[in-house]
């Protein structure tokens, strides 16, 4: 019962706990991308602002 | 060119599909040598890329600064070479973290590592000549004609000596019996990847470097030196 409980739960989250969870690596980084693109656009956009004073 | 925006957005999709792909693609197995770390060519080796890339378009520049003595280029060979020693350093403590658990220990000795951590010093000499000079024409000057040597001094230190004896890294002599990677074991689907990432983590360098560059302009114009 336990165990197919357990399946049932693997299957659930399915996709972040395959191949030994390196999938949960991938999107942590793909957070950690998003986030620096995200500030390195508005450390540009300040400079756009300082340029056009 | 400094402000479009066509080529940001490019290395951002560039590298979402690195970021995400790179993880999904099928890898060869290579008789479990290197299991799954050999997605780090996705990471670590476009850092290499990318910094010779950067210091390239820097040497570009301190001879532009040398044939014009426009100030503007040695802002530009300034930012290109200290985002190209960012990606430098990134590829150094990559290179460490993975030879720990490839090859044993963070520092083998590996003649290309050995020969990246001379290249690298050479380069942060260029940073110690620059910050020693407060003569601004003097510094652009002296920097440039250093940039130029440390450039050229990629060439023995990373291109010719690590090829010449036995490496660990692909390319040596005798890297057929290596226990890490062969130039060759890239598969066709790892390629893939890999010139996109080099693309993309090259874009992301030139974004950060146009913005340093802009700052810089900033400061200069407020001093009336440009």
């Amino acid at each position: 019962m336990y165990h197919l409980l357990a399946t049932q739960v693997a299957n659930q989250e399915g996709f972040m706990v395959q191949n030994g969870k390196i999938f949960l690596v991938m999107t942590i980084v793909t957070i950690i991308l998003i986030g620096l693109f995200i500030y390195v656009a508005s450390i540009d956009r300040k400079v756009s602002k300082l340029e056009k004073r | 060119m400094l402000r479009a925006k066509w080529w940001k957005v490019l290395s951002f999709v560039l590298l979402l599909y690195t970021c995400t792909y790179g993880f999904l693609v099928k890898v060869p197995k290579l008789d479990d040598r290197m299991k799954e770390s050999i997605r780090n060519f996705f990471f670590h080796v476009p850092m290499w890329f990318g910094m010779m890339i950067l210091l390239f378009v820097s040497l570009v520049y301190a001879i532009k600064y040398l044939r014009s003595g426009d100030l503007i280029h040695d802002v530009y060979a300034h930012a290109y070479a200290s985002m190209g020693l960012v990606f430098g350093t990134l590829g150094i403590i990559t290179g460490a973290v993975w030879a720990n658990y490839q090859w044993g220990s963070p520092w083998v000795g590996d003649p290309k590592q050995n020969g990246a951590a001379i290249a690298l010093l050479i380069y942060f000499a260029y940073f110690v000549l620059r910050g020693s000079l407060l003569d601004i024409e003097k510094r652009a000057r002296l920097s440039a004609v250093y940039n130029i040597f440390s450039f050229f001094m990629l060439f023995p230190t990373l291109w010719i000596l690590p090829r010449l004896t036995e490496s660990l890294h692909p390319g040596g002599q005798g890297s057929e019996g290596n226990p890490g990677v062969n130039g060759k074991d890239m598969s066709a689907s790892m390629r893939f990847v890999f010139y996109p990432a080099v693309i993309g983590w090259t874009l992301l360098g030139v974004w950060i470097s146009t913005i340093r560059i802009r700052i810089q302009l900033l400061q200069l114009k407020k001093e009336g030196l440009v």
